[in-house]
């Protein structure tokens, strides 16, 4: 797992270094799918202890949530809705859940791995 | 894991780590730098040191009064109150003043042109810009006409006509009377000022000259004071 972790420090050093702002304006975009990629991370960190993870899923899954939530954001503003809260709700409560299936599995995993060191011991 | 999985995925980390990164920067505010250099911080303290002079020199005016107030027979204590009372009425504009300051006579331009020019008026939107510049330029007095401009004077529209005080200004031309300190530095403000311009644009002329001995009118109505409350708890400075 350590190749992630460097990459995604690799990312935020690049995102640092180069200095780049996004406009006020499209800011509530950015938050948006900031928040998408999130919940799209998590859900794949979630199927990989599953052991369910599917590489096209995952993929196409993040493209697109990030999209369709930006998209939303996009729509609210035009038909003077404040759609983006749908998106902020909805992976809200997608983030939260998926932190919590994660928590359990690893709690799960180490109490497998406690019983079968103690089964080995015998 | 396979490989190639474990890299898309590093890639997407990656990615969520920049958009991440540029949130964070965009969210951030660069912070304000106190870019004065030495002599704009020295003006600025000497602006300061003046205030400071100024604010002193009153507390003084008041410590004097609140002495004679308590070192004094009871008489005298009344001529004092007198006094200030006097002295109020005529901050207030209750009382006619006399004094050296310029005289402004609004007058009408009439243009050679092809289209019919009606007869121009005063606005009150004019007017309150004119009286705001007077005042920046140490005005102490303003009388427009025969209404004296006091610190709750009315200057409104009324059914087109522009009202000072409850009551309509005369037709053009209209004097317009101020006092102040230095009549010669208000005059040569006022020769240069935007409201010649801006009374220019409406057909309206000023005229102005510097006046020794002119006399204001008094504010002739009683000073309505309905929504004016005493502030029992406001302290000034410290509390």
């Amino acid at each position: 797992m350590w190749l992630p972790v460097l990459f995604l420090i690799v990312g935020v050093l690049l995102g640092l270094l180069t200095d780049i702002r996004v406009p006020e304006e499209y800011a509530n975009y950015l938050s948006i799918a900031v928040l998408a990629a999130f919940d799209t991370l998590l859900g794949g960190l979630r199927a990989h202890l599953e052991e369910k993870f599917d590489q096209k899923v995952f993929v196409t899954g993040f493209f697109f949530n990030v999209t369709l939530a930006a998209f939303l954001a996009f729509l609210g503003v035009q038909l003077g809705i404040d759609l983006y809260l749908a998106a902020v709700f909805a992976f809200g409560v997608r983030l939260f859940q998926n932190i919590a299936l994660i928590r359990r599995y690893l709690i799960e995993r180490g109490r497998y791995r406690k019983q079968t060191e103690k089964n080995q011991r015998k | 894991m396979k490989l190639r999985s474990k890299i898309i995925f590093s890639f997407i980390f990656a990615l969520v780590g920049f958009m991440v990164a540029i949130q964070f920067q965009s969210n951030q505010i660069p912070e304000e730098r106190d870019t004065r250099d030495l002599w704009e911080v020295r003006t600025d303290l000497q602006e300061q040191q003046k205030i400071q002079q100024q604010l002193y020199s009153r507390i003084s005016e008041l410590d004097e009064m609140i002495q004679q107030y308590e070192g004094q027979s009871q008489t005298e204590k009344v001529a004092t109150l007198k006094q200030s009372i006097i002295e109020l009425r005529k901050k207030a504009g209750l009382t006619e003043v006399e004094g050296d300051g310029i005289r402004i006579t609004v007058k009408p331009i009439f243009q050679e042109l092809n289209s019919s020019q009606t007869y121009p008026t005063i606005s009150p939107s004019l007017l309150q810009r004119l009286i705001n510049e007077l005042n920046t330029y140490g005005a102490t007095d303003i009388a427009i006409g025969n209404e004296r401009i006091t610190n709750i004077s009315p200057i409104r529209d009324v059914n087109g006509n522009t009202y000072v005080n409850n009551h309509p200004i005369p037709p053009l031309p209209v004097e317009i009377k101020v006092l102040t300190q230095s009549p010669k530095r208000l005059l040569d403000y006022m020769q240069v000022s935007k409201s010649k311009d801006e009374f220019a644009i409406e057909n309206l002329e000023l005229s102005i000259t510097a006046e020794d001995e002119m006399s204001l009118p008094k504010f002739e109505q009683m000073p309505r004071l309905n929504y004016l409350e005493v502030d029992e708890n406001a302290e000034t400075g410290e509390q």
